[in-house]
């Protein structure tokens, strides 16, 4: 069966399972080798194991993009206390929508890979943050739990190693901030999820005051086939610098819509026309952005030659972040999702920091008045400042993430903005 | 740490240009301080924990990706910092303009004025117009209870009210509500600061005027009125505190920062315990007893006679003193209580069931005592007699027949038959009680708020205090009558001043020996404590 | 349950339980398949094992806002809820969760009950609940729909299906409708972006949501009283 859609391209190393009601059980996730690569960790030890993750290239998949295998080295070799895994399955950025997908098609994936990362890191506890709203989808990672547990894979004695690990599955209530990693901390302790500053990183001080690793989910499914088949089986696909597979999530204005696994430095025109079916009769591309609301824009001219790595969409001046690929076609009123993209973020700053605060709302009240006409030339310029003023200046980049989408909408699409203002028009509908 | 210090505990920084060495840990805000540069700043103090969320005090520092918070940022050796740089100050103003987005223009009816942050910063750094054409959000007044009133529109969101009831008062009465542009400080709904004993400082540390003080609104402008160094004389914690005045009358008080005694913190009983330093009816001349009544006169016509009194023998003496009268009052009292043949000298003090603390300073601590210098009464030889509080314990005075002097107790629970028995009854005060209708001599003295003079807390800390208002008519400072008086007697110079009234206090009682009003400055001084002038010399 | 769906268009689908990812009419898995119904289970009352004690709470039709905290299955699941936390304040979110799943809002009363259970300040309680999104304020109807309206919804005609759910239930953004069943709320995305317009109905995510699909939705939760 294809679920929902499938294309032959596409190469399904953490996405096999998707479409398979039986892969969420713990038998049907073993024939797919599930638990090999748990079984082998304990086997080869956690130097090993944070060797191969190392050698394998594998980045971060929740936006940063920060070597995993590194990431996890920071850790206190000595341990003094406890150390914590944190799961970061608080999908919350707009355009995403793949680690719902890998939390309800694959759960054991998502466990076995935290397994792995928490003995890796000496954790005797993981907590997987998982969104409040994805309530059906939890209680299936719920269930799957539960079956690990049942099945000796979690808790005391993993497999008899000697070694435990204690998984809990923590629900959030509402906060696309807690998405932000100190943030998630605050909120797993019971606090507002208001960012830290760092200095003391997470690893030095993360949950509860206690060293911590955080890796969101995607990052953590990948794992498992890492340690199964080893670190340079996982660089076959992508490209040196960024190695693997990555789940893009296609929306908007394309034929087929979804989560397509493909090796890292895919072009993106493939995708689109390729893989997503381009767009409807009559239409054509007019903008993407190719990681999520906070990355700015790429237009049709940037589009050309563009290949879906962390490298290759730097160059064309926008981030690759959690590769949701938001597509859109001539029909689309630019300010309006702009202007929509900001209201997002003014609704979900935590408020600490000043420019944020103030900020976010302030470029949402001047976006609206543009949109219904009633804006001046002025403005673009006040736009861009203020969006200048929020970059750099805060606590956490949220504020930096409102002010990418305006910065490069107002200069790749400043015709789109001058029609409002001037003549009141709307370019396209929606 | 040796005299010169380890290398490795001290860092030299670069600070606009000027190199400054502070110790390893200093924050660069701190380090900018020590060589007078204040760096804008709203969500630090001193004495709570620093957030950097205002994001006000971000400096340039050379080789650094993003501007560092000065606040939280440690300084290290070889650093360069740049705070006016144009990177700096740009992002300052940016910083502004955004504070200024919602604040409203309250300022003509706003306390805050003249002592706000956000005008003075905004003055000197902020744009000359606000390009902001969208209505400003509204939250409105609401009132905290207590003494507390909260003007939304006007905070500034550096939650230092928040964390001064978290962390020092240990109440967490205070919280942010809702996020984002939606946030503000607010209670648990009606629930309020209202019996938070140390609710008061909330207002002190507020930069603008969200929050504000009920006692104070739109009372007076904070640039009309004049600041004075003082001591709280409602009890015997004896925190700093600034004496602030306008037309001679007391409009406020608030805390002055000294880390030994209160930090930067005073309590809610004795901030708002002021208005009898306010007090009219005042005795404003010399009275002198005649055959109807009591007269008016001057000094000269008051102390000739009693001169002529004491040198036809005045023994047996009996005084009354005050806790609330200053060490320079109480030891020219007991010199002349001396000079006179000696006798007993008893106070009577008010003292409190409970003590309150502050649970983040505990040292600072609302005493029971509810006088400011009990410890210098007793240790200049004086007896507290009477009830827990305040009143009582005159049994043998009251029918005392030899000399009876009573200095500053204001005799509430007394008759008006009080010390007829007497042979001579003087009575110096600031108000004229029933009780001194028998007085034959009526001696106006000034309050602590229109004297120099110093106290001795309960710890055996003396510290100055310094005359915030003028006290009225021909009103003088007690220890000076006094001292003229024993003067006189003992065939001595009185002293000239209230610091050399101080020193003649350390020849009665050894804990004050030593101390000088240089020694004590601003700071205060223990009793018994060898003591480093400026220069480094010890004395012993 | 468990039908396979092919071919026909999707206005012409039975209303079963309509709109989940899958009912895009192009390939066959049941609804069941997808949400993973049959894998889940029925819920025991008590919790079951520990470590989903927290990710345990529901957005129930039924709401008994004088319930009291806690009493019986409910105490044994916040026992739970307590074990997996160092200390009491990190049980905080998943306990008010619980308090909500009993009573359908987060009320003043409800702030300080909890407060006094994990021994945090009622004003603290209050900061962390206005915080996040999901605690009801005040008490909510019935089914609580809300409707993702960001960009990738946006894309595809978000603001015609929330138009569609306020002009069919007869209420006003965010009020609950006269008869107390529907609350109608505009939410950020919900991470279901390939399947617009996504909206959420209580503890369900109904998927691929056209302007025309929304009446028959709405008849099917009042018939069939949700579920």
């Amino acid at each position: 069966m294809a679920y929902p859609y499938t294309h032959e391209r596409e190469v399904r190393v953490l996405s096999r399972g998707f479409g398979e009601p039986a892969t969420r059980t713990l038998e049907g996730w073993k024939t797919l080798g599930g638990y090999e690569g748990l079984t082998k960790a304990l086997e080869v030890g956690r130097e090993s194991v944070i060797e191969e993750v190392k050698a394998s290239g594998l980045r971060g998949r929740g936006g940063a993009g920060f070597p995993t295998g590194v990431k996890w080295s920071f850790m206190p070799q000595e341990k003094r206390g406890p150390h914590y895994l944190l799961c970061n399955a608080d999908e919350s950025e707009p355009g995403t929508f793949k680690d719902r997908e890998l939390m309800r098609w694959t759960p054991h994936q998502v466990i076995e890979g935290c397994l792995i990362a928490a003995y890796a890191i000496q954790a005797e506890h993981v907590y997987i943050y998982c969104r409040g709203e994805f309530f059906e989808t939890n209680q299936v990672v719920a269930r799957a739990v539960e079956e690990a547990y049942e099945a000796g894979l979690a808790g005391e004695d993993i497999l008899g190693s000697g070694v435990s690990i204690d998984v809990t599955v923590h629900q959030g209530a509402g906060a696309y901030i807690c998405g932000e990693e100190t943030a998630l901390m605050e909120s797993l302790e019971g606090r507002r999820g208001l960012p830290r500053v760092k200095p003391p990183f997470p690893a030095a001080i993360g949950a509860f005051g206690k060293p911590s690793t955080i890796n969101n989910v995607e990052t953590l499914c990948a794992v498992p086939h890492i340690i199964a088949h080893g670190g340079e089986w996982y660089r076959q696909w992508g490209t040196e610098k960024s190695p693997g597979t990555k789940l893009f999530c296609v929306s908007g204005h394309v034929r087929r819509r979804g989560n397509f696994e493909l090796p890292m430095g895919f072009p993106l025109e493939d995708l689109l026309y390729d893989v997503c079916g381009g767009f409807e009769e009559g239409r054509t591309l007019k903008a993407v952005i190719p990681g999520g609301s906070s990355v700015p824009f790429l237009d049709a001219d940037d589009c050309a030659g563009c290949t879906l790595d962390y490298e290759g969409v730097i160059e064309k001046g926008s981030m690759l972040g959690c590769a949701s690929v938001m597509v859109m076609d001539d029909r689309t009123n630019i300010v309006k999702q702009v202007r929509r993209t900001v209201d997002f973020f003014a609704h979900e700053s935590c408020g600490q920091c000043t420019p944020c605060r103030e900020g976010t709302t302030w470029l949402s009240r001047i976006l609206l008045r543009i949109e219904k006409g009633k804006g001046t030339e002025e403005d673009l310029d006040t736009l861009v400042d203020l969006g200048k003023q929020m970059t750099g200046t805060t606590i956490c980049v949220l504020s930096d993430s409102a002010a990418a989408p305006v910065i490069s909408s107002i200069e790749k699409f400043r015709d789109d903005y001058l029609a409002l203002i001037r003549r009141g028009e709307a370019v396209g509908a929606g | 740490m040796g005299e010169n210090g380890q290398k490795q505990d001290i860092v030299t920084l670069t600070i606009d240009g000027r190199e400054v060495t502070v110790p390893k840990g200093t924050t660069i805000l701190q380090a900018a301080e020590a060589v007078g540069n204040r760096i804008p700043h709203y969500c630090y103090h001193p004495g709570l924990s620093a957030p950097a969320q205002c994001r006000l005090c971000l400096v340039e520092v050379e080789g650094a990706p993003k501007l560092a918070p000065s606040c939280i940022t440690d300084v290290q050796d070889g650093q360069v910092v740049h705070t006016e740089s144009a990177s700096a100050k740009g992002m300052r103003q940016g910083v502004l303009e955004f504070y200024l987005a919602n604040h409203p223009l309250d300022c003509p009816i706003c306390d805050q004025s003249g002592e706000c942050k956000l005008q003075d910063y905004v003055f000197e750094e902020g744009r000359k117009h606000g390009r902001s054409r969208e209505p400003k959000r509204v939250f409105g007044r609401d009132d905290f209870g207590g003494d507390v009133l909260f003007y939304g529109d006007r905070c500034v969101m550096c939650t230092r009210c928040v964390r001064f009831m978290d962390e020092m008062a240990q109440d967490p009465r205070l919280t942010v509500v809702e996020r984002g542009n939606r946030s503000i400080i607010d209670t648990f709904f009606e629930e309020g600061v209202e019996g938070a004993p140390y609710a008061g400082n909330i207002v002190d540390i507020c930069p603008v005027g969200a929050l504000v003080s009920k006692d104070f609104l739109h009372k007076a402008r904070a640039w009309d009125l004049d600041h004075t160094p003082s001591v709280c004389p409602n009890c015997s914690q004896g925190c700093n505190i600034d004496l602030q005045t306008r037309d001679n009358l007391v409009q406020r008080l608030k805390p002055r920062p000294n880390l030994d005694v209160n930090q930067y913190w005073m309590c809610d009983y004795g901030r708002h315990r002021y208005e009898w330093m306010n007090r009219g009816d005042r005795i404003e001349a010399p009275l002198q007893r005649g055959a109807g009544g009591h007269e008016a006169t001057d000094w000269p016509g008051v102390l000739e006679p009693i001169f002529t009194r004491m040198a036809d023998g005045a023994a047996p003496v009996r005084a009354l003193a005050s806790p609330f009268a200053s060490n320079e009052a109480l030891a020219a009292l007991v010199y002349l209580v001396q000079g006179l043949g000696g006798g007993e000298i008893v106070f009577r003090s008010p003292r409190a069931d409970e003590e309150i603390p502050l649970p983040g300073f505990p040292k600072l601590t609302r005493r029971r005592d509810l006088v400011p210098n009990r410890r210098g009464a007793e240790l200049l030889g004086l007896s507290r007699v009477g009830e827990e509080d305040g009143t009582g314990g005159l049994e043998e005075l009251k029918d005392h027949s030899g000399t009876l002097i009573v200095l500053g107790d204001d005799l509430t629970d007394l008759e008006s038959d009080f010390g007829a028995h007497a042979s001579l009854y003087l009575y110096l005060g600031s108000h004229f009680p029933p009780a001194a209708a028998e007085a034959d001599v009526v001696m106006p003295i000034t309050t602590h708020a229109e004297e120099e003079g110093t106290f001795t807390n309960y710890e055996g800390r003396v510290q100055r205090f310094w005359p915030a208002l003028q006290g009225p008519g021909a009103a003088r400072p007690a220890w000076l009558p006094l001292s003229l008086l024993a003067a006189h007697l003992n065939g001595t110079t009185p002293p000239s001043g209230a610091d050399e009234a101080f020193v003649r206090a350390g020849e009665l009682a050894p804990e004050f020996q030593g101390l000088t009003y240089e020694s004590i400055g601003t700071r205060g001084a223990l009793v018994n404590e060898p003591v480093t002038l400026p220069g480094g010399k010890l004395r012993s | 349950m468990s039908e396979t769906k092919k071919g026909p268009e999707r206005a012409s689908v039975p209303f079963r339980n309509p709109g989940w990812a899958g009912n895009t009419g192009e390939f066959d898995l049941s609804e069941a398949e997808v949400r993973g119904d049959e894998y889940v289970g029925s819920r025991p009352a008590d919790g079951g094992h520990p470590s989903r004690a927290p990710s345990y709470p529901f957005m129930l039709e039924d709401k008994t806002p004088d319930a009291p905290l806690f009493e019986g299955p409910y105490r044994e699941r916040y026992e739970k809820i307590l074990s997996r936390y160092p200390d009491m304040r990190g049980a905080l979110l998943p306990v008010l969760n619980l308090a909500q799943e009993l009573r359908g809002h987060i009320s003043q009363e409800t702030m300080r009950e909890v407060g006094a259970l994990l021994g945090l300040s009622d004003a603290y309680v209050r900061g962390v609940t206005t915080f996040y999104t999901m605690y009801n304020k005040r008490p909510v109807g019935r089914f609580l729909i809300q409707v993702c309206t960001n960009v990738s919804c946006n894309l595809c005609g978000a603001d015609d299906v929330l138009e569609a759910f306020l002009e069919n239930t007869g209420t006003e953004l965010g009020e609950t409708s006269s008869d107390g069943l529907f609350t109608v709320m505009e939410v950020e995305c919900l991470a279901a972006c390939g399947f617009p317009t996504a909206v959420q109905i209580n503890s369900r995510y109904y998927e691929s949501i056209g302007a025309g699909d929304v009446p028959g939705l709405l008849e099917h939760l009042r018939d069939e009283g949700g579920d």
